[in-house]
């Protein structure tokens, strides 16, 4: 089992663990949701593949940018994909609950405003703090219950997508 | 001939360039302005001729009126189209612009004013004979007042703010026990919201539609009314899509709200482009007047499409004192047409607005398609204006066909760098609720769940093929594409590497 974090072109970040349990079978977990995806093999045109999921065929095809179509009709643009070590005894549904409190920053800008310290609890949806990019302010709340064991940043610094801000116990 | 010679529109994104074309066509010079923010935008470089007006907060420049005339004379323009929404419906811009000596593509100055608050809509209304909700036409004093009345007319009613707009202090009661809570809220809303806390009573529709009349007038009191639009899919009082003729009105039901709209306009005097719009319950078949719009709809469009009419000339030729080259026996409805907003917000986060570059951009075409798009491929969606980039269009022979060129379309069209309302559409335009014209203002509210489980699921499986091409080495496999090669070194023409090119392409094959 492999854990994989995934970032969208517009700033969504999915923490998906994976398994190839097959040479034509992948089991995927996002969140509390399990996916079969079966591979079919490549299609009949340049930088198409086939998969299946559901009893659903998806036909995809790779742009040169990378851009994913999926059956002519849907798209995803991802910004990067990076792999989460994992060391033997560790089992991965405990680093799935601590990466969940690792708060990672949406979008490139500047860290205007911390409303949390360390050791504070926070309630689901608390805004922890404020990025602002292009002159909008962006308020980043937390997405779970806990206690913020790390504050990563300092108010005025620049941060990059996928900069991992605050974590949460 | 042009009825003018150079116009500015005083607007930004797919409005200015919607009016720009149709400046263009009719032979005249179209005058641009824009803001910091708007600098690189297409309305800019799609203009003739382009002026600043100041800092992107739209309160410094699209909203600056001074700036506005400065940059009009600065151009020698000789009228000016506001669009929507900014100072379109803004009697004092009006004032400025013919101040100015230039005219101005709308209703004038003293027809603006002539409206000023909503109760005053409906008394002009009443006196028309248009169909109005049951209350009276009196601001409420307290809250005694409102029981005795509210129980007068019957529940469900509406409390509204005579002095509001956008929807804000309008609140629905259903029985007594909430009226005392809700009169003190509405007034409260309304207080800090326009600075007046007259509120009013009126009956609330049963599963409300919210239906509309294109009311088209000249300035010698002759009206036509090209046919209604139904625009009930909303979110907050916010219409998403659009579509004329409605699907849930009769023939005579049609004939009734055309003859009253003009009724209307003839008591204001009204002139050039106005809409008038309604809420309409299709269980006690009623027609319940809100108000009038004094300007171009952003969904104009799919009037054009069912009239062959166009709008934006009409009104620049009726503002230049044209007489209407129409009679109402001379329109017909032809098919039918459906407009979608594309809106730059993510419908699976409470529709927040979303601002960035575009990064991927494809734009759909075809047989019933129209886009009136205000970007492209690398342009910026500020996060200061209204989060509509593009409207998407289109039309079928029958509302089956219409329908089944929307969700072609939709597929077709693809905006990467920003989230918009199209995966929403796309699940709406698969609804058979939808076919069947059976929702109401309240559709998206209601199904929201079903939306947003659907639309994350479709993200999470495409997400579980993306790591798993990802986990195949599948991107790294992606052939790239072959490239031309160009040498202008080796003193050659590039004209034989072209023909020898050709000439071997294993991709003739006839």
């Amino acid at each position: 089992m492999r854990l994989f974090r995934l970032y969208s072109e517009l700033g969504d970040m999915y923490l998906v663990s994976y398994e190839q349990s097959n040479n034509s079978l992948d089991k995927i977990k996002i969140g509390d949701k399990n996916y079969e995806v079966k591979y079919l093999g490549s299609g009949n045109r340049e930088n198409e593949y086939l998969f299946e999921i559901n009893g659903k065929k998806y036909y995809v095809f790779i742009e040169s940018d990378g851009t994913l179509i999926f059956n002519h009709q849907d798209f995803l643009r991802l910004d990067k994909v990076t792999e989460i070590p994992i060391k033997g005894e560790e089992r991965v549904e405990e680093i799935i609950r601590g990466k969940e409190g690792e708060i990672v920053s949406p979008l490139f800008g500047r860290v205007v405003k911390i409303r949390v310290k360390e050791g504070d609890a926070v309630n689901k949806g608390q805004p922890l703090l404020s990025i602002e990019a292009m002159k909008a302010e962006t308020v980043i709340s937390s997405p779970i219950g806990g206690i913020v064991q790390k504050i990563l940043i300092k108010e005025g610094q620049g941060v990059k997508k996928g900069d991992i801000l605050v974590v949460i116990k | 001939m042009p009825p003018f010679n150079k116009v500015l529109v005083a607007n930004r994104g797919e409005i200015a360039i919607r009016v720009m074309k149709a400046v263009k066509e009719m032979g005249m010079k179209a005058v641009a302005v824009y803001s910091d923010a708007d600098k690189y935008s297409p309305h800019v470089k799609y203009a003739d001729e382009a002026y600043w007006i100041g800092p992107p907060p739209a309160l410094e420049s699209y909203l600056n009126i001074e700036r506005i005339i400065d940059a009009a004379e600065k151009a020698h323009a000789d009228a000016v189209h506001p669009g929507y929404g900014f100072l379109s419906e803004n009697a004092s811009f009006v004032e400025a612009v013919e101040k100015a000596g230039m005219v101005f593509i709308g209703p004038s100055a003293s027809v603006m004013n002539r409206i000023k608050d909503k109760l005053e809509g409906k008394m002009i209304a009443r006196k028309a004979g248009v169909p109005t909700s049951p209350g009276p036409l009196t601001p409420i004093e307290n809250v005694d007042e409102a029981l005795k009345i509210a129980g007068e007319i019957g529940y469900p009613i509406m409390l509204k703010a005579a002095g509001g707009g956008a929807g804000v202090g309008i609140i629905k009661v259903d029985n007594p026990s909430e009226l005392a809570e809700a009169f003190e809220r509405s007034k409260r809303l309304a207080y800090s919201a326009f600075g007046r806390a007259e509120i009013y009573i009126e009956k609330a529709a049963i599963k409300p539609k919210h239906i509309e009349t294109q009311l088209i007038g000249d300035k010698y009191g002759n009206y036509v009314v090209s046919f209604e639009r139904e625009c009930t899919i909303q979110r907050r009082n916010q219409k998403l899509i659009e579509e004329a003729p409605s699907p849930s009105i009769k023939e005579e039901e049609r004939k009734e709200i055309i003859e009253a709209s003009i009724r209307f306009g003839k008591e204001i005097n009204y002139f050039t482009l106005g809409t008038m719009e309604f809420v309409f319950s299709p269980v006690t078949r009623e027609f319940y007047f809100l108000e009038i719009n004094k300007r171009v709809q952003v969904e104009h469009t799919v009037t054009e499409f069912i009239t062959g009419i166009d709008l934006v000339k009409l009104q620049i030729r009726l503002a230049a004192g044209e007489y209407l080259p129409f009679s109402q026996e001379d329109l017909k409805i032809r098919g039918h047409a459906i407009q979608f907003r594309i809106n730059a917000e993510d419908p699976l986060n409470n529709f927040t607005p979303q601002s960035g570059y575009i990064t991927y951009y494809k734009e759909p075409t075809g047989p019933g398609v129209r886009v009136d798009s205000g970007i492209e491929l690398g342009s910026w969606v500020p996060p200061y204006y209204d989060p509509l980039v593009s409207k998407l269009i289109v039309y079928g022979q029958s509302r089956d066909y219409a329908i089944q060129v929307g969700l072609r379309a939709l597929n077709d069209y693809k905006i990467g760098g920003v989230k918009t309302t199209i995966p929403l559409y796309k699940l709406i335009l698969q609804d058979p609720d939808f076919w069947e014209g059976n929702f109401t203002t309240a559709y998206i509210s209601e199904k929201a769940e079903y939306f947003t489980t659907k639309l994350k699921e479709e993200q999470e499986i495409q997400i579980a093929i993306a790591i798993s091409i990802y986990n195949r080495g599948l991107m790294k496999k992606k052939k790239t594409e072959q490239k031309v090669p160009i040498s202008t070194s080796n003193g050659k023409s590039n004209w034989k590497t072209y023909g020898i090119i050709f000439q071997s392409s294993p991709r003739v094959l006839w």
